[in-house]
C-alpha cells in the first residue's frame, strides 16, 4: 500500500515537474524581429506584397515552433513593425527607435529604395545587420558595405544591356522608348539608352512623362505611326495599367512590348486581363524551377493564405532576405557581429536559388525578365534559368 | 505628325473630351460647395475615390455593373456628404463668420478629413492597387478607336454634368442654389432656405463626386491615394471657369481637358504641367475673376 502511494506522488511529482519545465519552454522569450512599412501615404499601395510575406514568413516559422537561434534552440517570431507613413525620415526615426528603445533582437527591411538608403546610416551607426529585399539603384553600390545587402538583381545597370541584348536575340532593330520621370524608371533609362546604341538599335520615340500621367493617347499615337519591332514602358504599376490599356484601344502592334514594374504582381493582370499576354516585364523568380527549393511550397502557401499570387519580385525578394537572416541565425545565433559576418561570407540557399554577396549586392541571381503567357509568368531570359521561350505578342 | 494632323485627329478628340467631360464632373462637386458656402473641399478627390471602391466592391461582392452601381454609389457618397455638413460645417455656417474664416477653417477641416479617409480606406482595404474588367471591347468608328468603358465614361460624365446644369438651369430649386451662389443675401431676403440649399449642395457635390469615381475605376488602376491629382485639378478648373460659377466650370473643363491632349501632342508628355500651370497663371493674371467672368460676389 505504502509504495502503492508512493508512486503515485512520485508520478505526480513528475507530472508537475514536466508541466513546469513545459510553461518554461512556452514562455521562452520570442524573438522580437522589427521593421517599418509604409501602410499609409503615397506609397503604401506598393507595400502589401512585401508586408503579407513578412507575416506569412513569421507564422510559418512559428509554425515550425519557432526561429531557431542555434544550438537546436527555437524561440518565436514576435514582430514589432510601424507605420513610415510613406517617408524615410520617418523611416529613419523608426529604425533608431527599433533599435534603442524596443531593443529589438533582428531588424527587417522596408518597402523601397529611398527608404533601405535612408536607414543605412542607422544600420552603421549602431552596427546592427539588416537585409535589403526592394530596392534597386546602382546608389546602392556606393553604400558602405557592412551592415546591409541587396537581394535583387534587377539593378539598373544591369537591365539596361540584359533587355537590350534580349530584344536584338529576338529580332528588334527599333524600339520606341518612353518613361515615367520617378528615379528608378529614369535610372533604367539612362543605363538603357547607350546599350541601345551600342547594339545599333534605331530609337523611333523617346519620350518622358509625368507621374500623374491620366491619358497616354498623344504619347501612344507617335509610337503606332513609328512602328517600332518594340515598345520599352520604363513604368511604375498605376501607369502599367494605363499603358495596357491603351495600347490595346489604340492597337499598338509591337511583337516585343516590355513594361518596367506592374505586371509581375496580380493586380495588373487583373484589370488587363488575356490582353496582358505577352508583356514582358522584371522578374527572376518562378515557382515552378524544381532545383529553387521551396519556391512553389511558398507560392502555395502565400496562395492559401491571401487567395492572390505573390509578386514575383517582391515577394520574392522579401521572402529571400528572411531567408537570409533565418540562415545567418540558425547558424551563430543572435550575435550581431557573427550575423553580419556569416552574411557578409557566407552562401544562403533561398527560394530563387543561392545567393552569395560581393559587398552589398547580391552577385549570383541573374539579370532576368518574365512574360506573361497565358494568364501566368514565366522566365523567359536569360536562358540558362528560363521555363519558357519568349513569344512575340500577339495584338491585344 | 503635322499640326494638321494633330487638329483633325479624332482619336485626339475623343481623348480631350473624355478628360475635359471627367474634369468637368469633378469640379461640378468642388464648384457647388464652394459657390454656395465658401468652403474650400480639399478632400473631395478624395470621395472620388471613395466612389471607386463603392463600385469595385459592389462588382466584385454582389455582381453589380459599374454603371448601374453608380446610383447607389451616388445616394452613398451623398448620404456621406449631408452627414459630414451636419457634423462639421452646419454650425460654421450658422455662425454668420467671415468668408475667410470659413474658407480658412474648411480648409484645415477638409484636410484632416482627407487624411482620415485616405488612410482609413488603406487600414481598411489595404492599399493594394485594384482594377477590374469592365466594357472592354473596343468600338471603332472611322479612324478613331474607343474602348466601351472611355465611351460610357465620357456619355455618363456628360449626361450627369447636363442634368446638374438644366437642374440649376429651369428647377426652381435649381434657381434657388444659384441665386445663393450668386447673391447670398438677396436670396436669403427672399426666403430662400439656405441651410436646405446647403444641405442638397453637399449632397449633389459628394454624389458627383462619387459617379466620377465610379467612371475612373472603370478605366485606371486606383488605390486609396488617388485622390490629390483630382482635387487639384478640380481646383484649376474651378478656378480658371471662376470661383462658385458652375457653367464657367464646365467650359474650363473642356479647355483644360484639350490643352492636356492637343498640348502633349504638340510638346512632350512631360511638358504637361508646364503647359497647364503656365497657362493657369496667364489666364489668371489676364482673367483674374475666371474665364467666364461672375457677376457677383459675397
Amino acid at each position: 500500500m505504502r509504495t502503492y502511494v508512493g508512486n503515485w506522488v512520485y508520478a505526480a511529482a513528475l507530472a508537475a515537474s514536466l508541466a513546469v519545465m513545459g510553461s518554461v519552454q512556452a514562455k521562452e522569450p520570442p524573438v522580437r524581429i522589427g521593421f517599418s512599412m509604409a501602410q499609409t501615404g503615397m506609397l503604401a499601395q506598393a507595400t502589401p506584397s512585401q508586408l503579407n510575406t513578412y507575416m506569412l514568413w513569421k507564422d510559418v516559422v512559428n509554425a515550425r515552433g519557432g526561429l531557431d537561434i542555434g544550438g537546436g534552440k527555437r524561440r518565436p517570431i514576435e514582430f514589432v513593425h510601424y507605420d513610415d507613413q510613406s517617408r524615410p525620415d520617418e523611416a529613419v526615426r523608426i529604425y533608431e527607435k527599433l533599435i534603442t528603445d524596443d531593443k529589438v533582437d533582428l531588424l527587417l527591411a522596408p518597402w523601397g529604395t529611398p527608404f533601405h538608403i535612408a536607414v543605412a546610416p542607422v544600420l552603421e551607426k549602431y552596427k546592427f545587420p539588416m537585409v535589403g529585399n526592394t530596392a534597386a539603384s546602382v546608389a546602392v553600390r556606393r553604400m558602405k558595405p557592412g551592415y546591409i545587402w541587396f537581394t535583387t538583381s534587377a539593378i539598373p545597370d544591369k537591365i539596361g544591356p540584359a533587355l537590350t541584348a534580349m530584344a536584338t536575340s529576338n529580332g528588334v532593330k527599333s524600339v520606341a522608348v518612353i518613361n515615367n520621370v520617378l528615379p528608378y524608371t529614369k535610372e533604367l533609362k539612362t543605363f538603357l539608352m547607350p546599350a541601345l546604341k551600342a547594339a545599333h538599335v534605331e530609337v523611333k520615340v523617346d519620350e518622358e512623362y509625368p507621374p500623374d500621367i491620366k491619358d497616354m493617347t498623344s504619347l501612344l499615337t507617335r509610337i503606332v505611326q513609328a512602328k517600332p519591332d518594340a515598345v520599352l514602358a520604363l513604368a511604375y504599376p498605376s501607369d502599367s495599367v494605363l499603358y495596357a490599356k491603351q495600347a490595346r484601344e489604340l492597337n499598338v502592334q509591337a511583337g516585343f512590348q516590355f513594361v518596367a514594374i506592374g505586371p509581375s504582381d496580380v493586380p495588373f493582370r487583373k484589370a488587363i486581363g488575356d490582353a496582358a499576354n505577352g508583356i514582358v516585364t522584371i522578374g527572376h523568380w518562378v515557382p515552378t524551377r524544381p532545383e529553387w527549393k521551396g519556391a512553389k511550397e511558398f507560392y502555395d502557401r502565400y496562395v492559401k493564405r491571401y487567395h492572390v499570387e505573390p509578386d514575383f519580385l517582391n515577394s520574392d525578394l522579401a521572402w529571400m532576405s528572411c531567408q537570409i537572416l533565418e540562415q545567418a541565425v540558425a547558424k551563430v545565433g543572435l550575435d550581431k557581429a557573427k550575423i553580419r559576418d556569416t552574411i557578409a561570407h557566407d552562401t544562403f540557399d533561398t527560394i530563387n536559388g543561392k545567393v552569395k554577396f560581393d559587398g552589398v549586392q547580391n552577385i549570383i541571381t541573374p539579370t532576368a525578365f518574365l512574360q506573361i503567357q497565358h494568364g501566368k509568368l514565366q522566365l523567359v531570359w536569360p536562358k540558362s534559368i528560363a521555363t519558357s521561350q519568349f513569344e512575340p505578342k500577339k495584338g491585344w | 505628325m503635322t499640326l494638321l494632323d494633330i487638329l483633325l485627329s479624332g482619336q485626339l478628340l475623343f481623348s480631350a473630351l473624355l478628360l475635359g467631360s471627367l474634369y468637368a464632373l469633378v469640379a461640378l462637386g468642388l464648384n457647388l460647395v464652394y459657390g454656395t458656402m465658401r468652403l474650400l473641399n480639399v478632400a473631395h478627390g478624395d470621395f472620388v475615390m471613395v466612389g471607386a471602391y463603392a463600385a469595385y466592391g459592389l462588382l466584385t461582392l454582389l455582381g453589380w455593373s459599374p454603371l448601374w452601381a453608380a446610383g447607389l454609389v451616388a445616394v452613398i457618397c451623398a448620404l456621406a456628404g449631408l452627414c459630414i455638413y451636419e457634423l462639421l460645417f452646419r454650425s460654421l455656417l450658422s455662425a454668420q463668420s467671415s468668408v475667410t474664416r470659413i474658407e480658412s477653417n474648411s480648409l484645415l477641416l477638409f484636410f484632416g478629413l482627407s487624411v482620415i479617409v485616405q488612410n482609413t480606406m488603406a487600414l481598411s482595404v489595404t492599399a493594394t492597387p485594384r482594377g477590374y474588367q469592365y466594357l472592354d471591347e473596343i468600338y471603332r468608328l472611322g479612324g478613331v478607336a474607343m474602348t466601351g468603358n472611355r465611351l460610357a465614361a465620357l456619355v455618363v460624365a456628360l449626361v450627369a454634368c447636363g442634368a446638374v446644369g438644366l437642374f440649376l438651369r429651369f428647377n426652381v430649386f435649381g434657381l434657388a442654389l444659384r441665386a445663393v451662389i450668386e447673391r447670398p443675401d438677396a436670396a436669403r431676403v427672399v426666403g430662400v432656405n439656405i441651410e436646405l440649399v446647403h444641405r442638397v449642395s453637399f449632397c449633389i457635390g459628394f454624389a458627383t463626386a462619387g459617379i466620377a469615381g465610379v467612371l475612373v475605376s472603370m478605366m485606371q488602376e486606383f488605390s486609396p491615394f488617388i485622390g490629390f491629382p483630382f482635387t487639384i485639378s478640380a481646383f484649376i478648373v474651378v478656378i480658371l471657369g471662376g470661383l462658385g460659377n458652375i457653367f464657367g466650370g464646365f467650359i474650363a473643363a473642356f479647355l483644360l481637358g484639350a490643352l492636356e491632349t492637343y498640348g502633349v501632342a504638340l510638346t512632350s508628355p512631360n511638358l504637361s504641367s508646364v503647359l497647364l500651370y503656365g497657362v493657369f497663371v496667364m489666364a489668371l493674371v489676364l482673367f483674374p475673376q475666371g474665364l467666364v467672368a461672375h457677376r457677383a460676389t459675397r
